[in-house]
């Protein structure tokens, strides 16, 4: 197993920059968890509310170094099978009813049931090799030549089994088949492992990864996503619409919304043609930043305050 | 600095953070391949390897700006007269700071010709230093005496002032107090001077002790608290402490949770359905490729927590409510009666309003005299149905009943019916059945009995109702 150099991945603010070209801003934090997990081959934990770009990182870095990207999305009853590897049943049976004529022709001389079974051994566990294995997501990442970004998304919809599953794979880059012994990885994949917290990762798991909480950006930061992501909305009207994603925020909501959200809003305001935020626009287009009848019931009489304000900061600026 | 590293480890260690040696390796390697020099980007890389929640991540920021405190001690401006700083433009403070310093230090050189103690003192590299004001050397003089008489281990904060005087020592301050005395005798002018030399020194000490007390002991102090309450009987903790109990009791809730809920899940699959199994293995010419598993299906167990909430147990009852609530999400149903001469269930407190508000509405509506007798009665009427056996009966009171009627036979039916009634008692166990307790009789119908008047005793009983009722 060796691990491969990547220039674009030789120091944070180099990071910070190949990322910025690809359209994702970051902050020095998340350019620091990607520069350490390189650097130490460890695993990054990313916890945060949904829609703060956890899966969109792993992607850029995938886009950035030009390897495959491998998802493996959580979801409860997740198993080995389905993560790790299978062996194809069809195949081997397949197989088997084939060759079975062959069987005579193999059999031939050996006196006995002993000497036959003897006989029959030598040729044990063709039917166990790497070519009746069906890889699954974790098992192709161990198989990428060039090294791949893994991503296990959402790993707290997993169950706890599934963790311990993951727990050679994370430390050591290797995944213990029984009837084949332990396959390692070519080279080392880098691993990210997102979480919107739902419920407690394990602390044997947790201490394996580098932790990365990705908290709603700034102001400033949120500004510039938007300016790199929708270019063409103008100075004024994109920080009215960030300031009042950030009031939102402020409020008691179901869900509130993140930062794929602003980017919507902001697209769709666009399409509009609008100029600035007025208290009709924002009512009109409220239903793309907020997903729940109830939220947008229960900020629907605070709007005109949240407009306001947002005009005043405005001028203030 | 790697060893500096460590020791910054071990603080977080004091502040419940948990840290394992590999963590500590890793958090090494970190710090190689950042480097010292960024100290934000140094900080951030630390907290992704050592803080895992964001709880311990705020926890670790805090620790971190005071351990590695970028500002040394000052040890000149303090020495300049208030009228020198004051009278002149900032720009010039600093001259005239050095010009000050450089009378001072002459005034000491004149006085030490004539005087063999202050001599001694001006050669060694403490006075040097301070009449230089070498800011860098003090500091790490200071790092290597505290650390020399182990400073770290420093636990309570009378320790201070011994600490501060055996740093002192290790200084070499005798020297500067010889040199007071000898100059005091002669009535030299150099007096002052030399005096305010020592108040200087003597308070950087005092705060950098101060300082590494909030550091290191804190934390200890805290656990030491925690475990002091958690063997502390429930009514004489203090008012104050109140909410110290209660985070306490929520920090066991989730150890125990999250022990429990590890272990059902695990049950979940049932033993090996083998006729299933083969009779899906038809079509592939009898080979059992897929294999089916009976599904175990439980009854859903169901605790009842019935509780005297009479003055003399109130405090008690509140605590093991506190303790169920919290453990919702791995207990199975609830249900919750509160009684003293009356029993009334109080489950929809609990659903509509936070614990605490609860539990006061709750000692509100049915805080009184105690009747046993009247308030089993109640409770048959109200839960007898529901008892099976699957279901747990939680009963916690001082079986104090007035010298009324015990009513056992009603507890008998319950205990027959269930799957088990657990007493909890306050009181300790040699005062069961003295005066009007009725504890010995009611025991003969509970399955187990137990004293219950601090949190250990009362974390332990609900890891064994936890694991008795999967």
């Amino acid at each position: 197993m060796h691990s491969l150099d990547f220039p674009q991945l030789a120091s944070v603010e180099k990071i910070e920059q190949g990322f910025e070209s690809y359209g994702y801003i970051c902050s020095r934090k998340i350019a620091t968890a990607v520069f350490l997990a390189f650097q130490l081959r460890k695993p990054v934990l990313v916890e945060g509310p949904p829609g703060v770009g956890k899966t969109e990182l792993a992607k850029t870095i995938a886009l950035l170094l030009d390897i495959p990207l491998i998802r493996l999305q959580c979801y409860e009853g997740l198993d080995e099978a389905k993560a790790l590897y299978e062996w194809k049943y069809g195949k081997q049976l397949l197989y088997t009813q084939v060759l079975k004529e062959k069987l005579g022709d193999l059999l031939q001389g050996a006196h006995g049931l002993a000497e036959s079974v003897a006989k029959l051994h030598k040729f044990g566990d063709i039917f166990y090799s790497e070519e009746f294995l069906e890889p699954r997501p974790l098992l192709k990442a161990m198989q990428q030549e060039k090294g791949a970004i893994l991503l296990i998304d959402e790993v707290d919809k997993s169950d706890y089994e599934f963790e311990s599953l993951l727990l050679e794979i994370l430390s050591d880059y290797q995944i213990s088949i029984p009837e084949i012994g332990t396959v390692k990885a070519r080279t080392a994949p880098m691993v990210f492992l997102t979480s919107n917290n739902t419920r407690d990762i394990s602390d044997a798991l947790k201490r394996r990864c580098l932790h990365l909480y990705i908290p709603f950006p700034t102001v400033e930061l949120e500004e510039r996503i938007i300016r790199s992501r929708v270019p063409d909305v103008d100075e004024q009207l994109r920080h009215q619409l960030v300031e009042f994603v950030h009031s939102l925020r402020q409020l008691d909501l179901k869900k509130v919304p993140a930062i794929s959200e602003t980017i919507d809003w902001a697209r769709s305001l666009l399409l509009l043609h609008a100029q600035q935020l007025d208290e009709e626009l924002v009512r009109s287009t409220l239903n793309v930043l907020l997903k729940y009848e109830e939220d947008i019931e229960a900020t629907d009489s605070e709007l005109r305050a949240l407009v306001r304000d947002g005009t005043i900061t405005r001028q203030a600026v | 600095m790697q060893s500096s590293l460590v020791n910054f480890i071990q603080v977080l260690r004091t502040h419940d953070v948990r840290i394992s040696p590999a963590e500590t390796l890793d958090a090494v390697d970190v710090a190689a391949s950042l480097g010292y020099a960024n100290r934000s980007l140094l900080r951030d890389g630390l907290a992704m390897t050592l803080a895992k929640t964001q709880e311990e991540e705020v926890i670790f920021m805090h620790c971190f700006e005071r351990f590695f405190q970028q500002d040394l001690a000052d040890f000149s401006a303090a020495a300049i007269p208030a009228n020198a700083q004051d009278s002149s433009p900032s720009t010039n403070a600093e001259r005239l700071a050095a010009d000050f310093t450089a009378t001072q230090a002459a005034a000491l050189q004149l006085a030490a010709e004539t005087n063999p103690a202050l001599q001694i003192l001006m050669q060694t590299s403490l006075m040097q230093s301070l009449v230089g004001n070498d800011r860098t050397e003090l500091t790490l003089a200071i790092n290597h005496a505290a650390e020399r008489m182990g400073l770290q281990q420093i636990q309570l904060f009378t320790q201070k002032g011994q600490f501060t005087r055996r740093i002192l020592d290790a200084l070499g301050e005798e020297h500067i107090r010889n040199a007071v005395i000898a100059l005091e005798l002669s009535e030299s002018p150099a007096l002052a001077v030399l005096q305010r030399y020592r108040d200087i020194l003597r308070e950087q000490v005092r705060d950098y002790v101060e300082r590494e007390y909030l550091l290191h002991a804190e934390g200890k102090t805290r656990q030491f608290m925690d475990d002091i309450l958690s063997k502390t009987r429930l009514n004489n903790i203090e008012h104050i402490y109140l909410y110290k109990v209660q985070e306490l009791i929520r920090r066991m809730a989730r150890k125990l949770a999250s022990r429990h809920s590890r272990r059902r899940k695990l049950l979940k699959r049932g033993r090996l359905d083998m006729a299933k199994t083969l009779r899906k293995g038809i079509p592939n010419d009898g080979v059992l490729f897929n294999t089916f598993w009976r599904q175990v299906r439980k009854e859903k167990p169901q605790i009842l927590a019935v509780c005297d909430v009479s003055g003399s147990v109130a405090a008690y009852a509140k605590f093991l409510l506190l303790f169920i609530y919290s453990l919702q999400d791995v207990l199975p149903e609830v249900r919750s009666f509160a009684f003293s001469s009356h029993l009334g269930e109080v489950s929809e407190y609990f659903e509509e309003f936070p614990v605490e508000k609860a539990i006061e509405l709750v000692n509100w509506k049915y805080g009184g005299a105690t009747d046993y007798g009247n308030s089993l009665m109640d409770f048959a009427k109200l839960a007898m149905e529901a008892i099976n056996s699957n279901t747990t009966v939680i009963i916690l009171g001082d079986a104090r009943n007035n010298r009324g009627d015990p009513k056992l036979e009603i507890l008998q039916s319950i205990y027959q019916r269930a799957r088990q009634v657990i007493w909890l008692n306050p009181e300790s166990r040699r005062a069961w059945g003295s005066g009007d307790s009725e504890m010995l009789r009611y025991q003969t119908a509970c399955h187990f009995s137990a004293e219950c008047n601090n949190l250990k005793q009362l974390e332990r009983i609900v890891d064994q109702l936890l694991k008795s009722t999967r």
